[in-house]
C-alpha cells in the first residue's frame, strides 16, 4: 500500500525538512524563535509518521492551520533572521484548505510583510509587496481544490482504499437504487444502523465489513455512525441474519433496523438515535423494525 | 473538466499581466530616479513577460512555455538585482526555489532548486554564513513539500475514485469488484447473471487519425446508448481501452439478448462526425448453473479476448 501512493520520498523529505528545522532550533538565539522552530519541526515529523494513517482521517481544520500559524509566529518574533521565510507563503495557499483558512493565510501574509517593512525600508517593501500578490495569485491558481467542479472531489466517495467502506453521499444514491432493485426483485432490504463510541469507530468498521457479505456496502454516516444494507431472501432469513450479526456486533454498539422503504432522507436516520437515546433499558431482543420519527 | 482549465488560465493570466505591469513600473521607476543603466533589462523581461502573457491567452492548454518564460524573467531579475541590494534584501533569495515550484511540476523543481542552491548562495554572497545557508535550504524543502502534498493528494483520489477517468464508466478496479460481489448477490438470492461484452474497433484508429476529441466522442457515444437502454442497476465497466463489460444482474438468457439487441440498434443509428456509424461487436455470457466464480471469470475474459482479436 506504501509503494502505491508514492509516499516514500516524500518521507524523506518531511524527515529531511524537519531535521533541519531543528539544527536551525539549535542555532537560533532567542528562545521563543527556537521553541516555534522546534514545533514546526514536530508538526513535520508526526505529519511524516502519520502519512499512512491519514487515508483514514482527512486533516483536521487544526493541523492544516498550523502551519499558517507557525509561519506567522516565525516572521514575527524575529522578523531579521528568518525574512526569508516570507516567500514560504505563496506555496502555502497551493495547499488544499477550507476557505476561510486560506483567507486566514492571505491576511497573515499582508500582517508579516508589513512587519517586515522596518528592515526592508520603504523601496524593498512596496516592492516586495508587489511581487508577492501575483505570486500569491499563482499559488491560488495551482490549488486544485479551488476549482468548482473538484469541490465535491474533496469528499472521497470510498473512504479507504480497498476496504468496501463508502460515504454518506454515496448511501443517499444507493438507496434510492436498492429500493427500486428490491421492489422489483421481490426481495427483503434492510438498512442496520449502528453507533459506537468514537474511538471503536474503525475496528468496529473492519469488523463490520468483516461480517456483512461483498455486495452488502458499509457507509460512514458520522463519525460514530455506521449503515450497511442487508438483502435476504425472505422475512425468515431475514430474522435469521439479524440474530447472527447482534451476536457479533452487540456488546460494542447500539443497533437499529430500518426496512428500506420506510427509510426517506439521512437526516432521519440519525434521529432514530437521537430519538431513542434518553431510554436507557437495551432494545427488545427480536429486534423490530422501528418506524420514522 | 473544461471549467477547470478555464479557471486556471484566468487566474494564470491575471498573474502575469499583473507581473507585465509591475517590470514595466520598475523600469519607469528606475528612469524617474535617473538610473539609466538598470532600465533596459527591466523594460525587455517585461517584454518577454507580455509575450508569456499572450501565449497563455492564445492557447489555454499549452502551459508550458509561458511558465518557462516567467521562470526565466524571475531568475533574471534576481540575479541581476541581488548584487545591488544591502544586506537586509539578502531575503530576496527566497524567491527562486518558491518560483521554481509554482511554476513546474515537482520533479524538474526539485532537481532544479538543487543544481541551483550553490549558485544563489554564491550570488548572493552569503555562503560562508552557515545559519542563513541552512535556513535556505530548510526553506527549500519546506516548500518542496507543498507540491508533494497535492501528488498524494491526487494519487489518494484516484485509487479511491470507482469512475473511469475518460467515460462514465466505472474503472477496471472498481468494476472488477462490483462483478465479484454482484456473482455473490445473484447466487445468494437465486438470481440468474448475465455479461455483455463490448468492443469498440474504431477506438484506437480514432485516437490515431482524428486526435482525443474524436476519441473522446466515441466513448461517450457508446456509454450513453449502454446507459439508455440499461437499467439503473446495471453497470458498465472499462475492461480495457477498447473493451467493456456491462452487468446484469436478475437477467435470464432471454433478457440479455434483448438488452444485446436494443444496444445494437442505437449504436447503429448513432452517427458520427469523423468515425462514421458507431461499430461495436457485442457478445453475451451467462452465468451457467453451479459455475465457480473463477471459470466464469475466465471465461469472460477468454470471450473479451476473442472479441477483441476479430
Amino acid at each position: 500500500m506504501q509503494s502505491k501512493y508514492k509516499v516514500g520520498l516524500m518521507r524523506l523529505n518531511l524527515w529531511a525538512a524537519a531535521l533541519l528545522l531543528i539544527l536551525l532550533a539549535y542555532l537560533a538565539e532567542p528562545l521563543s524563535s527556537a521553541l516555534l522552530l522546534v514545533l514546526a519541526s514536530v508538526w513535520l515529523m508526526v505529519t511524516a509518521s502519520l502519512l499512512e494513517l491519514s487515508y483514514r482521517r482527512p486533516p483536521t481544520v487544526p493541523w492544516q492551520l498550523l502551519p499558517s500559524l507557525l509561519l506567522a509566529g516565525l516572521l514575527l518574533v524575529e522578523p531579521e533572521r528568518h525574512a526569508l521565510w516570507l516567500w514560504v507563503w505563496p506555496a502555502l495557499l497551493m495547499l488544499p484548505q477550507p476557505g476561510w483558512v486560506l483567507a486566514l493565510s492571505c491576511g497573515l501574509a499582508g500582517l508579516t510583510w508589513w512587519r517586515l517593512a522596518d528592515l526592508l525600508g520603504i523601496e524593498q517593501t512596496l516592492f516586495s509587496g508587489l511581487v508577492l500578490l501575483p505570486l500569491m495569485l499563482l499559488g491560488l491558481a495551482r490549488n486544485r481544490y479551488l476549482l468548482p467542479s473538484r469541490a465535491g472531489a474533496r469528499q472521497r466517495m470510498r473512504l479507504v482504499p480497498g476496504l468496501p467502506l463508502w460515504s454518506s453521499q454515496q448511501l443517499s444514491a444507493d438507496l434510492r437504487r436498492e429500493r427500486a432493485r428490491c421492489r422489483r426483485e421481490g426481495v427483503h432490504g434492510e438498512l442496520m444502523l449502528l453507533r459506537m463510541p468514537r474511538g471503536k469507530f474503525w475496528p468496529m468498521a473492519q469488523e463490520l465489513c468483516r461480517l456483512t457479505h461483498d455486495f452488502e456496502n458499509c457507509y460512514r454516516l458520522d463519525h460514530r455512525t455506521l449503515a450497511t444494507l442487508l438483502l435476504s431472501r425472505n422475512d425468515d432469513q431475514a430474522k435469521a441474519r439479524r440474530q447472527a450479526l447482534l451476536k457479533g456486533l452487540r456488546p460494542n454498539a447500539e443497533v437499529r433496523f430500518v426496512a428500506l422503504d420506510q427509510v426517506s432522507t439521512l437526516d432521519d436516520l440519525t434521529r432514530h438515535f437521537a430519538h431513542h437515546q434518553p431510554q436507557p433499558q437495551p432494545q427488545p431482543q427480536p429486534p423490530t423494525e422501528r418506524p420514522n420519527g | 473538466m473544461d471549467d477547470d482549465s478555464r479557471n486556471v488560465a484566468g487566474r494564470l493570466i491575471v498573474a502575469y499581466a499583473f507581473s507585465t505591469l509591475l517590470l514595466g513600473c520598475y523600469a519607469a521607476w528606475r528612469y524617474l530616479m535617473g538610473d539609466y543603466s538598470r532600465i533596459l533589462l527591466p523594460a525587455a523581461l517585461a517584454l518577454v513577460m507580455l509575450v508569456a502573457c499572450l501565449l497563455h491567452v492564445a492557447r489555454p492548454n499549452q502551459a508550458r512555455l509561458p511558465a518557462y518564460l516567467a521562470l526565466l524573467v524571475g531568475y533574471s531579475m534576481l540575479a541581476l538585482e541581488l548584487p545591488w541590494l544591502e544586506e537586509a534584501g539578502i531575503m530576496w533569495i527566497g524567491l527562486a526555489p518558491l518560483l521554481t515550484v509554482l511554476l513546474l511540476p515537482l520533479a524538474s523543481a526539485m532537481l532544479l532548486n538543487l543544481f541551483l542552491a550553490p549558485v544563489w548562495l554564491f550570488l548572493s554572497d552569503t555562503a560562508l554564513d552557515l545559519h542563513f545557508a541552512l535556513g535556505y535550504v530548510a526553506m527549500t524543502l519546506v516548500v518542496a513539500l507543498v507540491p508533494w502534498e497535492q501528488r498524494r493528494q491526487q494519487a489518494l483520489l484516484e485509487a479511491t475514485n470507482p469512475r473511469d477517468r475518460h467515460c462514465n464508466a466505472l474503472a477496471c478496479e472498481a468494476m472488477h469488484e462490483l462483478l465479484g460481489s454482484e456473482y455473490q448477490r445473484t447466487q445468494f438470492l437465486g438470481q440468474p447473471l448475465a455479461v455483455l461484452v463490448l468492443h469498440l474497433p474504431q477506438l484506437e484508429m480514432a485516437g490515431e487519425q482524428f486526435g482525443s476529441r474524436a476519441r473522446q466522442a466515441l466513448l461517450d457515444a457508446l456509454c450513453l446508448a449502454v446507459h439508455r437502454c440499461s437499467r439503473r442497476h446495471d453497470f458498465l465497466g472499462r475492461q480495457g481501452t477498447a473493451t467493456f463489460w456491462l452487468v446484469l444482474p436478475d437477467t435470464s438468457q432471454s433478457g440479455a439478448q434483448m438488452v444485446q439487441q436494443r444496444i445494437e440498434q442505437a449504436l447503429e443509428s448513432t452517427v458520427l462526425v469523423d468515425t462514421g456509424t458507431l461499430r461495436a461487436p457485442i457478445a453475451h455470457c451467462q452465468r451457467l448453473p453451479g459455475e465457480s466464480w473463477p471459470r466464469f471469470e475466465q471465461r469472460l475474459l477468454e470471450l473479451t479476448r476473442k472479441l477483441s482479436e476479430t
